[in-house]
């Protein structure tokens, strides 16, 4: 946790307390911190960094990570994603002009892979994906949704809080 | 069903592997470490990971009157689970469903008053890890006691 600059400035009247973190597991437990890193590295590869953002946030906000959305939407933008397009993310599917076959068909698969106790991964949603992505992708982009889901559990359960990333700062 | 054919790339199994075997050697109770993750497989519908870790929990001598009532242990009785599998179990069944809504209060002070900061780490990564097999093979379908995934 480095600077305030971005969390809502202290001293205003109508912001609620932040709310600290209820465990540091990454210095409880640095072995398994490491390795998440590995695999967060293991995953990414091959995939493309603007689509995987997109990802990120969307899956984020189904978990409701509030700093796993702070961290992502900080690196979308600094990556030069625009603003319309990670605003309409939570509603992607009324606002489908915004985005490329390639980053819907993503989003849907994210969207199931993430919503896994409602049951299963449909066959139209995973074939739509297999449409777009050749089979070492599509691999790699499972491996994805998986991993930023496994930061979402961290986070949330976790506690960790948002506001005071820095864009680029665990690139 | 239609088959999936996808693979996994050898380095993000590999990552896998080292990611769990962090988690489990941490929480160090093998027992509990197979209920918790029968019970996040029986919530994810993950057929794979129920198939191994009810052989593996059977292998670490955890009793079939457990894994008989694991799915119900709310109501299965003080008998059947202790305060402290209860503990591990609620925590398991709040992060495994984050899209209801985040981990409550109640929940995670249950847990940790159970087991000490390090443990709970662990915990809390043997539940995501799980999470995380969960999710690689119900999206690419692979079948119960498949050994090519």
């Amino acid at each position: 946790m480095t600077t305030q600059t971005d969390a809502p400035a202290a001293g205003t009247a109508e912001y609620a307390p932040e709310i600290a973190p209820r465990l540091p597991w990454a210095q409880l437990v640095p072995d398994v911190y490491k390795a998440m890193i590995r695999l967060d590295t293991a995953a990414k590869q091959g995939l493309d960094p603007k689509l995987y953002e997109l990802v990120k946030i969307r899956a984020s906000q189904i978990n409701h990570c509030a700093l796993c959305i702070d961290m992502h939407s900080k690196d979308a933008l600094a990556a030069g994603e625009s603003v319309e397009r990670i605003v309409q993310l939570s509603a992607w599917e009324e606002s489908r002009h915004f985005y490329t076959g390639k980053e819907l068909a993503a989003l849907e698969l994210t969207e199931a892979v993430t919503v896994l106790t409602d049951g299963f991964v449909p066959d139209d949603v995973y074939e739509r994906a297999a449409a777009h992505f050749e089979e070492t992708e599509l691999a790699q982009l499972i491996a994805a949704i998986t991993v930023i889901n496994a930061w979402n559990r961290f986070g949330v359960t976790c506690r960790m809080t948002p506001g005071h990333y820095q864009p680029g700062q665990h690139k | 069903m239609t088959a999936r054919t996808t693979r996994l790339d050898a380095g993000v199994r590999e990552a896998m592997r080292a990611l769990s075997a962090a988690t489990k050697k941490g929480l160090g109770d093998a027992a509990l470490a197979e209920l918790v993750q029968i019970r996040a497989s029986q919530l994810n519908h993950c057929a794979f990971c129920l198939d191994m870790h009810l052989t593996l929990a059977r292998k670490h001598g955890v009793s079939e009157r457990q894994l008989d009532l694991l799915a119900a242990w709310e109501e299965a009785g003080d008998d059947v689970f202790d305060a402290r599998e209860r503990a591990a179990l609620a925590l398991t069944e709040a992060v495994t469903v984050l899209t209801d809504g985040f981990v409550p209060d109640a929940v995670y002070e249950r847990a940790a008053e159970h087991f000490d900061e390090r443990q709970l780490a662990h915990l809390i990564g043997l539940i995501t890890v799980i999470n995380s097999w969960n999710r690689l093979m119900v999206s690419r379908r692979i079948p119960a006691g498949s050994t090519e995934w």
